[in-house]
């Protein structure tokens, strides 16, 4: 997809650029530069087997994201959504798109309204992501279970969503019904099965990878669609209840001649975020669920693993100040194709977050983290099975917005 | 409030105009209630656009708010109930209560209308609030307006109201 990266980009420039005389396009756009001190192994990105997205060897001043999120107005129920990415890391491409689509939201003539997107964009599974570019609102670091989601997945493909706005019909809330179906994401589940959770604010991009050496994911390699199926439920303003199955619907025993498999990745999604007063936000997330790569007739040579990973957040918002406590659990159970110690992760995390508004544009967040964990693979390059990391980061951030 | 048997007398009222404002993502006021054949303007105080729709049968209509352009008010011709929404912002409600009434009011916070100068006899008061849970006909009041007393009618509800939060801070680019 790599060559399609820069047509793109060149297009979405352009469009940019003519839409800014016509007034119909906003942008959302952040530089994030970060103070880091880690007590962590050498992190995933690297080539490690730590947790954490930066190691004792990037301490010190470090980009933490930059990103400009736009959105175009077509016409009135017609916009178009991009997202470009810089995180001055090894990705091959020091700029890259992490999320391009069109959303078409006809005015609802009933009390159904439904939409449909159409592109490359993140699941509707993260009840923390829900600034613009998907950044977590909450605190730096998104959990173990939302760091994966903004890794290894991207729905490329189309996703229709029928909403039954119950609130304005006199009921208590909206239900809503998503399902989508894709491609370019047979790759998923490689990361997690390397070096099993972490917990990172660093997203993939479409056309970049993730590590060393870089995995990319979004790859079509058996062209066979997955899918996804939710549902969700949100009372007033003040609760969202989520569930979604999701199945990539990989043939496992797929490769390319570059040597890329597919993965066949499955899992359920719950969630709920709970706003019971202005100041209060509770949020909890469960998934579960399997991948599998190698072809079935190897019996037992076929890879298979299943994983799960929760966490319950609470976070108190007050004057320009916003305090937020999680805790995450997660963990990976290899059940065959066994090379060497199984790939059995089990850990825990504690996130503590500050953040402080200094006025519309700047904001200052710290965030302290510590992942206990333990992945027997570890051994095999000399490290104790267990990790005890830590990380501090201070950030100083900058965000503008332009247009309607 | 209308009167229990119509009189020519009180005739139609002239044509009105009313504003439904938009600020801080939500609808301004949060109820207004007009007569039939009310011109609702509905400017745009956010920094950000609204699309304003509404699916009621009393009227249904489609109202694209850009910053900086200007549209025409909504006519309400119709009596009934007329829930507005945005198809952007999810979380917004608002309510247009368009009534044949000749008499009407929006309650203060203490839940309190006053109407002066009515012509003495019979009336029928019907109360309405999206808060209120209460069956309809159990809120229909009928009172006699006399020249020299003050007269008074209150209601009592016999279920709480229903629930409603404080706005939550929400930046207007947050996603659900």
């Amino acid at each position: 997809m790599r060559a399609w990266g820069h047509v793109i980009c060149m297009i979405a420039c352009l469009w940019a650029g003519l839409a800014m005389a016509e007034d119909q396009l906003n942008v959302d756009g952040e530089l994030d530069l970060r103070w880091v001190h880690s007590n962590s192994e050498l992190s995933f990105l690297d080539g490690g087997l730590g947790t954490l997205r930066f190691d004792p060897d990037r301490d010190g001043l470090q980009l933490g994201r930059a990103f400009v999120a736009s959105r175009l107005r077509v016409t009135d129920i017609v916009t178009v959504h991009a997202v470009v990415d810089a995180y001055d890391d090894h990705d091959r491409n020091p700029v890259d798109l992490s999320e391009l689509w069109a959303e078409v939201r006809p005015f609802p003539t009933s009390a159904i309204r439904w939409r449909v997107r159409l592109g490359a964009f993140f699941m509707p599974v993260s009840l923390e992501n829900r600034g613009p570019g998907w950044s977590d609102v909450y605190s730096i670091t998104p959990s173990a279970l939302n760091s994966w989601l903004g890794e290894e997945f991207r729905t490329i493909g189309a996703e229709f969503e029928a909403r039954w706005l119950g609130a304005s019909s006199g009921y208590l809330g909206d239900l809503a019904l998503v399902a989508a179906a894709y491609g370019w994401n047979d790759p998923a589940g490689a990361l997690l099965a390397d070096g099993g959770f972490s917990l990172t604010d660093r997203a993939s991009t479409l056309f970049g990878g993730l590590g060393r050496p870089p995995i990319e994911f979004y790859h079509e390699i058996d062209r066979k669609p997955g899918y996804y199926g939710g549902l969700s439920w949100r009372h007033h303003d003040w609760l969202e209840i989520r569930a979604l199955r999701y199945d990539n619907h990989a043939d496992p025993g797929a490769a390319t001649a570059a040597g890329g498999n597919a993965w066949r990745t499955r899992f359920s999604s719950f969630g709920a975020r709970l706003e019971p007063t202005a100041h209060w936000t509770f949020i909890t997330q469960y998934l579960d669920g399997d991948t599998a790569v190698g072809p079935d007739s190897a019996g037992y040579d076929q890879f298979r693993m299943t994983y799960h990973a929760a966490f319950g957040l609470a976070s108190l918002n007050w004057s320009r100040e916003r305090l937020t406590l999680r805790f995450d659990e997660f963990g990976t159970h290899q059940s065959s194709g066994f090379y060497g110690p199984p790939n059995n992760e089990s850990g825990h995390a504690w996130t503590v977050g500050w953040m402080h508004d200094l006025g519309d544009h700047w904001q200052l967040a710290a965030e302290w983290i510590r992942v206990a964990s333990t992945f027997p693979p570890r051994a095999e390059y000399g490290e104790p099975p267990a990790f005890l990391e830590s990380q501090t980061q201070l950030a100083i951030r900058y965000r503008f917005h332009l247009g309607v | 409030m209308a009167p229990v048997e119509p009189r020519a007398t009180l005739g139609a009222p002239a044509p009105a105009t009313a504003v439904m404002d938009q600020r801080n993502l939500a609808f301004v006021p949060r109820v207004l209630v007009v007569a039939v054949g009310t011109s609702v303007e509905f400017p745009n105080n956010d920094s950000v656009s609204h699309q304003v729709y509404s699916f009621s049968p009393a009227k249904k209509f489609q109202l694209p708010l850009y910053k900086g352009a200007r549209h025409p008010p909504v006519t309400f011709d119709q009596e009934g109930l007329v829930v507005l929404g945005c198809n952007i912002h999810d979380g917004m409600a608002g309510y247009i209560y368009v009534t044949a009434a000749p008499f009407f009011g929006t309650t203060d916070a203490t839940g309190t209308l006053r109407l002066t100068d009515l012509p003495i006899g019979d009336y029928r008061i019907t109360l309405w609030s999206p808060l209120i849970a209460d069956p309809p006909p159990s809120l229909i009041r009928t009172v006699h307006v006399d020249a020299q007393e003050v007269t008074t009618s209150r209601v009592q509800l016999a279920r709480d109201l229903r629930a409603r939060p404080e706005p939550r801070p929400r930046r207007s680019d947050w996603e659900y």
